[in-house]
């Protein structure tokens, strides 16, 4: 619909189908381009460095110039790695990333489609992303590779079902809000849920789901403070360590454009996306400047916890999603039921929220200074990962394929 | 997709076909790893059935629970194991055993599809999309036992796996 629009003349389907895609295509690759450089710029400033400087004006050219040098590498694959797994992972990772553009509202009505199903969408196809993860990391051949897969895929789920808790508890939020207008069921579809934040945005709400969604996105995009599957000095760059020109590049891409998508996903669920707090009525082109402004802030904000925050441990990352998280993300859910279902207030839902949101910050707060004090800093070789893993035996014959 | 029974009809021949090889895939690849991929896209192509029949929300929750949670943890125990290996015979003394209860099973489901009488609908515009809204109403309301009861085995397996799962030295 956008496309016709924009051009003014009716096309056939399937025209505007592979325009629509060749639109996804170019704004991925753009998008990538700039926070790769954005991310090499704000992280330089943090380390009082200056960045990269020499292509292009003030070094903009840089990612280019990186990704030629990417395409015009050799692809190497390694003799004892499985062949059909290690060739097909980067497009398994790639390609559901690439999905997820499709439900996502810039403005509103600059989208690709509307689904009613728009969030479950995102989470069902952004989850297959792993597969390709885990197939890289079993096809490399490589320990350090097949670690770094287990980690991602440990992390990818456990991470994965306090944020889907979340977004169901906001999703109780907007089906409220909007059954006052009448069509409740539109509460699954992204766009409804940015259009109803004119007023309020959601974060005021439920600040304790922007929270723990963005603690959960942090951690599904293998980002610092939750980077140890990608971690260099632990296993030397994880399930893309075998991975060289552009397969290495596919996994790089999947990687900033699950950043960007996931970034305009939290600020049209959170911060009102196109919407607040200038309301539905200003033009388009301030719409879309309303959520390249969110999104941008909150990239910067994800780019900078990378230069703030040290990493953390296997063990703390699991006990911190199963034993905080979750509950709170549980509990949430059941107060948002209660407090709607007995048609409170939003300001007694945000309340309570809120409430739950400095319960969660003070019991950490109580844990971390109760270890301090027992003494016991050094780490503790836990049995949960490293006892169990036995890596692949390495039988150069086998090389399945050849 | 608007023009109707042709192009629903062309896609899912190319998904039956997609379901029907990665099935045979499962049971003839050799490597247990593989199987698991081809697994995935069995039922990627089950989820294109089902967006084929307008339930979109069966076909997400496909992808979701099984396309990804289930397929991964499968895959993950897999990788902390020799996965690589062949296994060492691929039919053991059992096999005839086997090869009665896939027989049987194939039979009653042939059966089954045989014995209903289907209902045609008049055309394909005919066909209802179901709205999430009916099917949350439906499990929260009429079959608010059973969701229950299920609910609570699963929470009694996660139990178990975690008491399975931890040390004896309760130092956690």
């Amino acid at each position: 619909m956008v496309l016709s629009e924009f051009a003014g003349v009716s096309m056939p389907d399937w025209i505007d189908a592979i325009l629509r895609i060749i639109f996804i295509v170019a704004l991925m690759t753009i998008m990538a381009f700039a926070l790769i450089y954005g991310e090499r710029k704000i992280l330089a400033r943090f380390q009082a460095r200056v960045g990269p400087t020499r292509t292009g004006p003030i070094g903009t050219l840089q990612s280019i110039a990186d990704a030629l040098k990417l395409i015009t590498k050799e692809d190497v694959r390694p003799i004892t790695a499985d062949r059909w797994a290690f060739e097909l992972a980067p497009y398994m990772a790639f390609v559901p990333v690439f999905l997820v553009f499709v439900p996502m509202p810039f403005t509103e009505t600059w989208f690709i489609r509307d689904l009613n199903l728009g969030l479950l969408f995102v989470f069902a196809v952004l989850g297959l992303n792993i597969v390709g993860v885990v197939m890289a990391a079993w096809g490399s051949d490589n320990k350090y590779a097949l670690l770094g897969g287990v980690r991602a895929a440990a992390q990818a789920i456990s991470y994965e079902i306090p944020m889907l808790l979340i977004v169901v508890a906001v999703v109780m939020v907007a089906a409220g809000r909007l059954a006052v207008d009448g069509d409740a069921s539109a509460a699954g579809s992204i766009n409804s849920i940015v259009g109803d934040q004119t007023t309020t945005p959601y974060i005021l709400l439920q600040p304790l789901g922007f929270f723990i969604f963005i603690i959960g996105m942090l951690a599904e995009l293998h980002r610092p403070p939750f980077d140890m599957p990608i971690a260099e000095s632990e296993v030397v760059g994880g399930y893309f360590v075998e991975y060289s020109g552009m397969r290495w590049g596919l996994f790089f891409l999947a990687e900033y454009t699950a950043l960007f998508l996931l970034v305009v996903l939290a600020s049209s669920l959170f911060l009102g996306g196109w919407n607040w707090p200038f309301g539905a009525d200003v033009g388009l082109g301030l719409q879309i400047v309303l959520t390249l402004v969110k999104t941008t802030v909150m990239i910067v904000l994800v780019i900078g916890s990378r230069a703030l925050f040290p990493r953390l441990r296997i063990d703390q990352l699991m006990s911190f999603s199963w034993k905080v998280l979750l509950p709170f993300a549980i509990i949430q859910v059941i107060a948002n039921g209660i407090i709607l279902s007995y048609g409170g207030a939003d300001w007694v839902v945000g309340l309570v929220s809120f409430g739950l949101l400095v319960a969660l910050g003070g019991l950490v707060y109580y844990i971390m200074r109760r270890k301090q004090g027992e003494g016991t800093r050094t780490v503790q070789t836990t049995p949960a990962t490293p006892r169990v893993i036995t890596a692949p035996e390495v039988t150069p014959v086998e090389a399945g394929g050849d | 997709m608007e023009d109707g029974v042709t192009a629903t009809q062309v896609v899912f021949w190319i998904l039956a076909v997609v379901m029907l090889v990665s099935a045979i895939g499962v049971i003839t690849a050799g490597n247990i790893v593989y199987a698991a991929l081809f697994f995935i896209a069995a039922l990627a192509g089950v989820a294109g059935i089902y967006l084929i029949l307008t339930v979109e929300f069966i076909a997400l929750v496909q992808l979701l629970i099984y396309g990804s949670a289930v397929v991964i943890l499968i895959l993950f125990a897999l990788m902390l194991t020799r996965a690589r290996e062949r296994p060492q015979a691929l039919f053991g003394r059992s096999r005839p055993l086997g090869i009665a209860a896939a027989l049987g099973l194939m039979a009653a489901l042939i059966g089954g599809i045989v014995a209903t009488t289907w209902t045609t609908p008049e055309s394909s515009s005919a066909i209802q999309p179901v709205g999430l809204q009916t099917i949350g109403d439906a499990i929260f309301t009429i079959w608010i036992v059973p969701f229950i009861i299920v609910g609570v085995l699963l929470s009694i397996a996660l139990d178990g796996a975690i008491m399975l799962a931890s040390p004896d030295e309760d130092d956690n």
